[in-house]
């Protein structure tokens, strides 16, 4: 069943890319991969019927050995935590390709690498085995890479080279941890249940776990390992930012989750005091840096930085209410992320910049972008977390959750919800607002096709914003299960016995 | 039929925002061809529908005890989250005030707003606005309350900002948001930690847990102050107070409710955080420093003033201050009266000043003049609810007035002194107000100025009687004190004060012989009192200059330093495979150099290890 969402995509891909031009015209290819983008969305409707919401553990499991001596199994399963990414990702793979321009170059190229994408991530947030999971990350790197160093801005070698180097930096960190986990294991294997519960001691773990968050946190991106985000979203092309930020982030914060706090629990409560700091440092200086910013871009790629730091917020605090803000604000930020980059994208086609500085009085009725304005008004309060959209809820768990283990750095972290709104007010006076020059006065006609993604998403942000349930009733027993793994006695032992190894758990934030 | 009222009470909030989302076809500009109109009547309706509601609840209900009901929201492990609604005299009484001002302000609109081409716009608002109005009245949890005035923050950002072309808006939008969004924040802070350390958000159980609650006294104390500045915000009490003088470049139908009953919700919610912010009396003398400070503050700044809303608009941070005070002592009977009677009495200042701007075009006080004769019903309705907002008897301000004598001075004498000041100084600027607008000359601006159309003289008139009938509402629900403590010296303490703020005014502005000055006199004097006292530097020097400097220099580092560190990595490594390609020379003498070199050095490095 889960094969489906990685290999229907993979094939689809291969016949764009392989048919003969005769046969696969550029229309066609588009039209083939909105098709297989509608049927993955289906099925993965279809699965979310069939998931049972009570049970913590993976379900819908598929598992067939690959290479056996290297450990290596083709190994699916899906709980609480990845079924809501898995619906993110196909419902905005569907819409990246909606959004795609229909007349770009290379479009066969283009259309597969879509697909490619759409399947890498799907088998990452599926692989039960560390060696698979470690693969499809790497596979959706290609396609990514390809799509901004073709498809993007005036940078775009810069900007591609850059995250490449980056990202494979990330890839080889987590390969040596993994490495390091299946050989300490004793049987060399990569499976994941066999990895959970290991006895290791406390260093190995520190050290195993260190490297996997440094590798996941350059794609979450934790500062200061973040410059590779803003240069890639600037250069990368609309809906190419639309899916890095929608859910190729997660991908990080999602491995810090399972592979860091599920399989190394107790390491994760030794490290989770200087990992809440480095929430607050997320926080505060993505959102000062946006402040900064005159290009709408990289005002959203660096409230990104931001608003991840929120997830790591409550990952650090791990308990089973925090876990369950992580996944909503996961949800939310990928929502509302994939929303300003949908909204910036239209703007910057209309008028040919993104320039805050440069546009101006864009809601004129007549002769403005009036209702793309208003959506941009409603996103940009959802990002800064006013009630009755998703980002006020997600918001609200995660600072509940995380108040009563970190109360300073949950409070230090409630200021980036102010600074969101001086940086997205700042956007809105200054390009929506005002009077609209002469020299934006004969836009390019904007049709139905260049809003109707964006009213999909605001439609989907209200409603999830009304009735929150929705998107937290499927990983509640995944929540309860993650959020009370390890032993909170031996990370006090730990700590109390070696208090130099960790000066940053000072004590007004663990008490 | 009462039962199912009240079990659909929950509506009342959701027949404005109904409203509102009914009309965005119109909002949208997707319906163009019928014209903005069907909207207005649309949100009109449905303010109707939302009065007769909560009329038929509030006599059904009025004499039995607080009803609530719960509505879940999202429960989760031990967090339980819902919208309780109380059902109560007063919860219910405000609900159908302020459907009531938002029925007569939307009624308004289509006078005022009659060639504006975004009315279906403006009508949405106004729906969103009255639905978090009501909401936050009924609401009986501080979670849904909190929730309802960060709406609030919302849509008073989109109703300022609803003439969105002036570059004045522009900057009142951004400073109204911003401005409540600092209070809201640091509210949210205590929802939080009180959502924690609680367990709970619903206001009955908080008072219960604030009964027997033990908390450390610096707990106490940050979590009062957070939960206090939600209001200092919403209530535009200092240093949170310049958005309501700035926000006066919204539309005036909107500023009727802003002045009389948004800012009233920010109160409302005080009072009922009241038992929270008792546990810690540093935060009671905050509230009444702040309150006394905004009190005699802002009166003296509107005698400054010389645009007629924002002469208006400083006068009703002052009430609040009172209402502030009230609150302080604990008062919160005296606070939610003297609300409701300064509601009623600035709403109908607001449609006086909302009229006369309409005609006249302007909104300065310099440029106006002798409209009284021009505009008869307009000038009686700014008179009747001067004399109704201030301490004359027998009308709705004096008997609050004499109610917060008598029972919030007590204990503290001094509080006295600031009442009498500040319903001094606000008799005296109605006065000069009424003086420069209505009397005199007039000017170019005023010379052929008609009286309203009957789409504002309506809902005017129907307000004049209301401010009238003040008295008699109050006596029906057994609030006034008995007739002999009008003679008591408190009383005649207030009415004494009064009569000499009306009567320098009257001597000042509606004296021919006497040459009008603006404001109270010396030039320096009247800059420092036009000009805020400076707050708005205050602003500048302190928060709005951290967060430019620190996103300055944030930006500064990030793309020197961090990056620049990236980058020079990258460039050091291009650097040296470039200069390493020269040692490939493709000779083999130089390789066999090489290896001599190196393996010199690879001994010679043994021989220093050993």
């Amino acid at each position: 069943m889960l094969s489906i969402l990685i290999w229907l995509p993979v094939l689809a891909g291969l016949a764009i890319a392989c048919l003969p031009e005769a046969i696969m015209t550029p229309t066609r290819s588009r039209q083939v991969a909105m098709a297989i983008a509608l049927v993955i969305l289906g099925w993965t409707g279809y699965l979310l019927t069939q998931f049972d919401v009570q049970s913590a553990g993976l379900q819908f499991q598929e598992s067939f050995d690959w290479i056996a001596p290297l450990g290596l199994s083709y190994r699916l399963g899906m709980d609480g935590l990845s079924l809501p990414l898995i619906a993110i990702n196909s419902l905005l793979v569907y819409i990246a390709l909606y959004c795609s321009d229909v007349n770009l170059i290379r479009p066969r190229l283009y259309y597969s690498l879509m697909m490619l994408l759409a399947a890498g991530v799907a088998g990452a947030f599926l692989a039960q085995n560390l060696l698979l999971f470690f693969l499809f990350y790497e596979v959706e790197l290609i396609p990514l890479y390809l799509m901004i160093a073709i498809w993007g801005g005036s940078r775009r070698g810069y900007a591609a080279t850059k995250f490449l180097i980056y990202t494979a930096i990330s890839g080889a960190l987590i390969l040596a941890a993994f490495f390091g986990l299946a050989l300490l294991s004793g049987s060399f294997s990569f499976d994941y249940e066999q990895l959970q519960n290991l006895e290791l001691p406390m260093t190995t773990q520190l050290i195993l776990l260190v490297t996997i968050v440094v590798g996941f946190g350059i794609k979450v991106p934790i500062v200061p390992l973040h410059t590779w985000l803003p240069d890639a979203h600037v250069q990368a092309p609309t809906p190419t930012s639309v899916l890095l930020a929608g859910v190729l982030l997660k991908l990080g914060t999602y491995g810090l989750l399972r592979f860091g706090l599920q399989l190394l629990p107790d390491a994760w409560r030794v490290i989770a005091p200087a990992l809440a700091i480095l929430a607050v440092v997320n926080v505060l200086y993505g959102s000062f840096v946006a402040i900064a910013q005159t290009d709408m871009k990289k005002m959203v790629a660096y409230s990104s930085v931001g608003h991840m730091g929120y997830v790591m917020l409550a990952a650090a605090a791990a308990t089973p209410l925090s876990i369950a803000a992580t996944i909503a604000q996961m949800i939310s930020h990928g929502l509302i992320s994939a929303l300003l980059f949908l909204l910036v994208g239209v703007v910057y086609s209309k008028t040919g910049t993104r320039n805050v500085d440069v546009l101006q009085g864009l809601l004129n009725p007549e002769r403005g972008l009036p209702l793309i304005g208003s959506l941009m008004i409603v996103s940009v309060m959802a990002s800064a977390g006013i009630p009755g959209m998703i980002g006020f809820i997600a918001e609200f768990l995660v600072y509940r959750s995380s108040f009563p283990i970190f109360p300073v750095a949950t409070l230090l972290c409630m200021l980036g919800t102010a600074l969101t709104a001086v940086y997205f007010l700042n956007l809105i006076n200054r390009s929506f607002f005002g009077r609209l020059p002469e020299t934006f006065a004969n836009l390019p006609a904007i049709y139905w096709k260049d809003r109707i993604p964006a009213l999909i998403v605001v439609a989907l942000v209200i409603a999830f914003g009304l009735q929150p349930g929705w998107i937290i009733r499927w990983s509640e027993p995944t929540s309860l299960a993650l959020g009370t793994l390890g032993d909170r006695s031996t990370t006090t032992a730990f700590v109390e016995a070696n208090p130099l190894t960790l000066p940053l758990s000072a004590p007004a934030l663990v008490d | 039929m009462t039962e199912f009222l009240v079990d659909s009470s929950w509506w009342v909030p959701v027949y404005g925002v109904l409203g509102a989302v009914v009309t965005l076809p119109w909002s949208t500009g997707l319906i163009r061809r019928a014209g903005s109109r069907p909207a207005a009547y649309l949100n009109i309706v449905m303010t109707v529908v939302a009065l007769l509601h909560c009329v038929i609840l509030w006599t059904d209900l009025w004499d039995l005890p607080a009803l609530h009901v719960d509505i879940p929201w999202l429960k989760l492990f031990d967090l339980n989250l819902y919208f309780s609604i109380e059902l109560s005299r007063v919860s219910l009484g405000a609900a159908v005030l302020i459907t009531v001002l938002s029925l007569l302000a939307q009624f308004f609109a289509l006078g005022y707003l009659e060639k504006d081409w975004a009315l279906g716009r403006f009508y949405a608002l106004m729906g969103f606005f009255e639905g978090a109005m009501t909401g936050i009245a009924l609401s009986d949890s501080l979670f849904s309350s909190y929730a309802l005035l960060e709406m609030l923050t919302l849509s008073t950002y989109l109703l300022v900002g609803f003439w969105y072309a002036q570059p004045l808006v522009v900057t009142a939008a951004r400073d109204a948001f911003l401005t409540k969004r600092v209070g809201d924040l640091l509210m949210l802070m205590g929802v939080v930690a009180l959502s924690a350390i609680a367990g709970t958000l619903d206001y009955a159980e908080l008072t219960a847990w604030a009964e027997t609650a033990e908390l450390a006294p610096l707990t106490a104390t940050l979590l009062g102050l957070a939960l206090l500045a939600g209001p200092i915000g919403k209530c535009a009490q200092f240093p949170l107070n310049l958005w309501l003088d700035e926000a006066m470049e919204g539309p005036s139908p909107a500023s009727i409710l802003r002045n009389s009953v948004v800012v009233a919700c920010g109160a409302y919610v005080l009072i009922r955080m009241q038992p929270i912010l008792s546990l810690s009396p540093v935060v009671l003398t905050t509230l009444m420093v702040v309150g006394a400070i905004t009190a005699i503050g802002a009166s003296l700044v509107s005698i400054g003033q010389i645009d007629i809303k924002r002469a208006l608009s400083h006068t009703t941070s002052a009430y609040l201050g009172l209402v502030f005070l009230a609150v302080g002592m604990q008062q919160d009977e005296v606070a939610l009266m003297l609300l409701f009677a300064h509601a009623l009495s600035k709403a109908l200042l607001y449609m006086s000043v909302g009229s006369v701007t309409l005609t006249t075009s302007t909104q300065d006080l310099t440029e106006m003049g002798g409209l009284g004769s021009r505009m008869p019903a307009t000038s009686l309705a700014f008179a009747i609810g001067s004399i109704a907002m201030v301490g004359m008897v027998p009308f709705g301000g004096f008997w609050a007035m004499q109610i917060w004598a008598e029972r919030v001075t007590v204990g503290a004498p001094g509080l006295l002194l600031i009442l009498l000041l500040v319903n001094g100084l606000t008799a005296f600027n109605l006065t000069r107000v009424f003086g420069l607008v209505f009397a005199g000359e007039p000017q170019a601006k005023t010379r052929r100025a008609p009286e309203a159309p009957w789409a504002i003289c309506l809902p005017m008139v129907s307000l004049i009687v209301m401010c009238l009938l003040v008295p008699v509402m109050l006596l029906q629900w057994e609030l006034l004190p008995s007739l002999a403590s009008v003679r008591s010296p408190l009383s005649l303490a207030i009415i004494g004060s009064s009569v000499v703020g009306f009567g320098f005014g009257a001597f000042i502005y509606l004296n021919p012989a006497f040459e009008h000055p603006l404001g109270l006199g010396w030039k320096s004097m009247q800059d420092i009192l036009a000009q805020d006292f400076r707050t708005d530097q205050l602003y500048r020097v302190t928060v709005v200059f951290a967060v430019r400097r620190g996103a300055r220099l944030a930006a500064w580092f990030d793309r020197y330093v961090v990056d620049g560190m990236v980058n020079l990595i990258g460039v050091a490594s291009i650097f040296g495979s470039e200069s390493l390609k020269y040692t490939i020379s493709g000779q083999s003498k130089h390789y066999l150099l090489t290896v001599v070199i190196g393996v010199i050095l690879g001994i010679a490095s043994l021989g220093w290890l050993f």
